[in-house]
């Protein structure tokens, strides 16, 4: 009988164990550790702090996270001691898309969203998304965008009554129109010394471009540890993605020739719009581009089957010799190999015209928003994260990092770079600043606000290192000198502008309908079939094959309703040519 | 008085099934209410009171145009294939399980068993990463060929579409033959040793007792094992597939199960992919009772 009594207790344990899993999260989760707390009080003496009460976990839904748990680190020391919040960061990069059903069905997403402007524009009219009108005008930092957000909110379907609920993100404090950057997001870029190496030929085109790469390829077979190099890495992981459809890499090659892919369509220069089938448009060209550079052998034979992560080791080893996106050289350039003349560098390609949108005055897309739940203490203290977070102060954390551990201020408040492998080496970071590596305790959020290009006003020049003129001052080493001298010219948006090679879009601030379900099924359809085709194309045997797969795919694509998806595309972007010929 | 003890007593026996039950009511029986998706023109983050009830129209839409079919069908003979792979080498496991019986040194004998069961711990992510280091064009592999002069361009062999079928079941058999020969290894254990005895008295040689005596004895368990395969003829499971496709070998790669998660996952054709997976989950129900049947007139006992 006792046994038995035991076998009853077990299985009700086991019921109540396997129920437990589908109830609430466990309250511990939203109670702050016992340890983080007793380090607070120290700390917080140069921040005017306004941390108060308990420690109050921030879930952050954010689409623009790689990183997904609690922030730690540096930034985490940096808000806790300011706010007294954690940051948990929901990533669906890393959860997949699936949480944003799952979350979205449960009526709360999270306490600070970070979602791109589709999905913004259906969680608002689903009413998951505070309306923050009134407090938000009392945030003194944030209204200094007050254009910006009131231009995005009133465009947002269904807010006849100019109400705010989301906050664009890399918003500048320069014009709409302007363009401050010194190089374009997309441009060609090779090794300076390899390029150097076979003469520093002019090229003419894309054909040059292979021959060029070609030769520096045959010239240098192998990086100094002996692996092999390539012209060309690609990685497939990112298709499909952005807006685009097709293979990431050669969708972003389009704005070489000033084209940009919106969804099925490009939006050419003259502001019409083609199929992205238009055999005469640069997507088939730019594919061309890659089949030819396979072809020449320039093209690493892994392209199709690696990772991006195993893609950027070899970026990172030297073992490519053409990077196309600008950010890509933060795998490459240190000041050391700049100044040994092994820089990455933007090399013309005469017969180009590079697509650039201007400042992102109005923001780059992504928006910010509160979940509709969050109330009390808790919605005050996100209100105030917020504001500190396009603040002078927080943007410096944001984009500079830690002074004293990333750079040095003199008595003009200007920035002097320290510790510039900082990121890319994941330093240790001191113990008084919050501990773990550089790199593991950066903002997780890893979306801004204010974007780098945007003027300091305390030292008067843009927050992130590139742009500060000891920054320049530095680099100013043999790469960057060697390519003034051959292409007479300062930067390459310098050169650009010398030689009418620079197609600056405005960029603008609207909310476009997103897809019915109709639609969603034929654009993942569509999407899977130009991608599965194009990588087919890439790697084709010979000229004859890579035509019959691209009418091949044409002709499957008709059946899966591309022309139904074309012309949803461009009615969807043509609100925001639109906008962008009103704003020029 | 002795009726109401009785009463008592299956109450109480019923109590300790009741977890189970409820368990699978929670965990088999709940989800089924999702099938309501596949009728309506479902897009997060709307609740579904919100969306238009569409009845059929996804069923209808997966036949609608020529090409669609294609795939689908396309589809169905790779799942079929595949499928009908692991079917055809049912019996590897069961051979390794015999000669692995057939081994006297012991530790030879745990350390091989062990070595062939760890792969199964491992996930499909890791051997792709595996796979990847072995057979990339700087791989393992083509690094010796090449050294070897036997090739002067690398192989790249994740990325041909050739023989797709037979590559992918000799990832699952290395992954997995060392875990499903754990049954068998227990029926043999299993098997009355005097039957053994009196074989060998009678002059019967190691082949012969294998022959007559061990397979014999394990065939139930192989015919249970196969049968419940074959109920499961349609789900490949998507994981092993998902890690190896690419857009080469996807026409023979993508199995049901993958296909179902790229419509849904891609970028959230819900509905279609629920509408699908209602399919499977009737096409698997018609399996399984037809070999159950098959089962009974072949064997006289069914399984179910």
């Amino acid at each position: 009988m006792k046994k038995r009594a035991i076998a009853l207790v077990l299985s009700m344990v086991l019921v109540g164990a396997s129920l437990a899993g589908c109830g609430d999260k466990p309250a511990a989760s939203t109670n702050a550790p016992a340890a983080s707390t007793e380090n607070t009080g120290a700390a917080t003496t140069d921040s005017g702090s306004e941390a108060s009460g308990d420690t109050i976990v921030i879930e952050v839904y954010d689409e623009a996270a790689n990183y997904q748990g609690t922030q730690i680190g540096w930034f985490a020391k940096v808000i806790k001691d300011r706010f007294n919040i954690e940051l948990n960061i929901i990533a669906p990069q890393v959860a997949g898309d699936a949480v944003y059903q799952t979350r979205t069905a449960t009526g709360s997403l999270g306490d600070i969203v970070i979602l791109d402007p589709a999905h913004f524009s259906d969680c608002v009219q689903a009413g998951l998304i505070k309306d923050i009108t009134t407090e938000l005008k009392a945030c003194t930092n944030l209204m200094d965008y007050d254009k910006q957000i009131t231009t995005y909110n009133n465009g947002l379907p269904g807010n006849t009554e100019g109400k705010l609920y989301g906050i664009p993100c890399e918003m500048t404090n320069t014009s709409p129109t302007s363009f401050s950057d010194d190089v374009v997001y997309s441009s060609p870029m090779l090794r300076w010394d390899l390029y150097s190496g076979i003469g520093a030929p002019d090229i003419a085109d894309l054909d040059g471009l292979i021959d060029a790469l070609k030769a520096m390829m045959d010239a240098n077979p192998t990086n100094e540890s002996g692996d092999p190099c390539y012209g060309l890495s690609l990685w497939p992981d990112w298709d499909n993605n952005d807006g685009m459809i097709g293979i990431a890499n050669v969708a972003q090659l389009t704005t070489w020739y000033g084209e940009k892919i919106k969804g099925s369509a490009i939006l050419k220069t003259d502001d019409t719009f083609v199929p992205l089938t238009d055999k005469n448009a640069t997507y088939y060209k730019m594919l061309k581009f890659l089949y030819n550079a396979n072809k020449a052998g320039i093209v690493d034979p892994d392209s199709g089957t690696q990772d991006w992560n195993a893609a950027c080791a070899k970026m990172s080893a030297g073992q490519v010799y053409l990077f196309w996106y600008s950010w890509q050289v933060g795998f490459w350039n240190t000041t050391d190999r700049l100044a040994d003349g092994k820089g990455m560098i933007f090399t013309p390609v005469l017969d180009q015209y590079y697509y650039t949108t201007s400042d992102t005055y109005y923001g780059s897309g992504r928006l910010f928003g509160v979940g509709a739940g969050v109330e009390g203490e808790k919605y005050d203290r996100i209100m105030k994260f917020l504001d500190w977070y396009a603040s002078p102060e927080g943007l410096e954390f944001q984009h500079a990092g830690i002074e004293g551990f990333n750079y040095t201020l003199d008595d003009q408040h200007k920035f002097t770079i320290m510790n510039d492998n900082a990121l890319m080496d994941n330093l240790p970071v001191p113990e008084e600043y919050g501990g773990a590596g550089y790199s593991d305790g950066n903002n997780a959020i890893n979306q801004w606000i204010v974007a780098g290009i945007s003027t300091n006003p305390l030292s008067g020049e843009g927050y992130s290192n590139t742009h500060w003129s000891s920054w320049k001052a530095a680099t100013a080493t043999k790469t960057k000198t060697e390519w003034g001298e051959r292409f007479s010219a300062q930067e390459p948006v310098d050169w650009m502008k010398a030689h009418n090679a620079l197609f600056v879009r405005p960029s603008v601030s609207v909310s476009l309908p997103s897809d019915t379900a109709d639609i969603e099924v034929i654009r993942n359809q569509v999407g899977q079939e130009v991608k599965d085709a194009s990588w087919r194309m890439i790697f084709a045997s010979d000229d004859a094959a890579f035509d019959a797969m691209w009418d091949e795919m044409t002709e499957n694509l008709n059946s899966l309703g591309f022309d139904e998806l074309y012309k949803f595309d461009v009615d969807k972007y043509t609100i925001e040519l639109k906008a962008m010929q009103e704003a020029k | 008085m002795n009726k109401s003890k009785k009463k008592w007593r299956s109450f109480q026996e019923f109590l300790y099934i009741l977890p189970f039950i409820i368990l699978v009511l929670v965990f088999s029986y709940y989800p089924l209410y999702g099938w309501v998706y596949a009728f309506f023109d479902y897009k997060p983050p709307k609740p579904l009171s919100k969306e238009l009830f569409v009845g059929l129209k996804w069923f209808k839409s997966m036949v609608e145009n020529p090409v669609k079919v294609k795939q689908l069908l396309g589809v169905l003979r790779n799942t079929f294939a595949i499928s009908g792979i692991s079917l055809l080498f049912s019996w590897f496991p069961m051979i390794f399980a015999v000669f692995l019986n057939e081994i006297k040194c012991v530790p030879f004998k745990k350390f091989v068993q062990t070595v062939t069961t760890i792969p199964n711990f491992i996930s499909w992510v890791l051997v792709y990463s595996i796979a990847y280091s072995v057979l990339s064009s700087t791989g393992v592999v083509n690094t010796i060929l090449t050294n070897l002069g036997v090739i002067d361009k690398p192989i790249l062999f994740l990325q041909s579409a050739e023989h797709v079928y037979f590559k992918q079941w000799l990832w699952l058999t290395w992954k997995n033959a060392g875990w499903a020969a754990i049954m068998y290894i227990a029926a043999i254990t299993g098997i009355d040793e005097e039957l053994m005895e009196a074989a060998r008295v009678d002059g019967a040689n190691r082949m012969q007792i294998i022959r007559h005596i061990t397979i014999p004895s394990i065939l139930p368990t192989y015919f249970v094992i196969v049968m419940l395969n074959l109920a499961n003829f349609l789900t490949n499971g998507m994981e092993q597939f998902y890690v190896f496709a690419n857009s080469f070998n996807k026409e023979y790669i993508q199995v049901l199960d993958l296909y179902v998660y790229n419509l849904a996952m891609g970028s959230g054709g819900y509905s279609l992919s629920v509408a699908i997976s209602i399919l499977k989950t009737l096409v698997s129900v018609v399996l399984l009772t037809a070999t159950n049947k098959f089962s009974k007139l072949v064997r006289g006992e069914g399984f179910i």
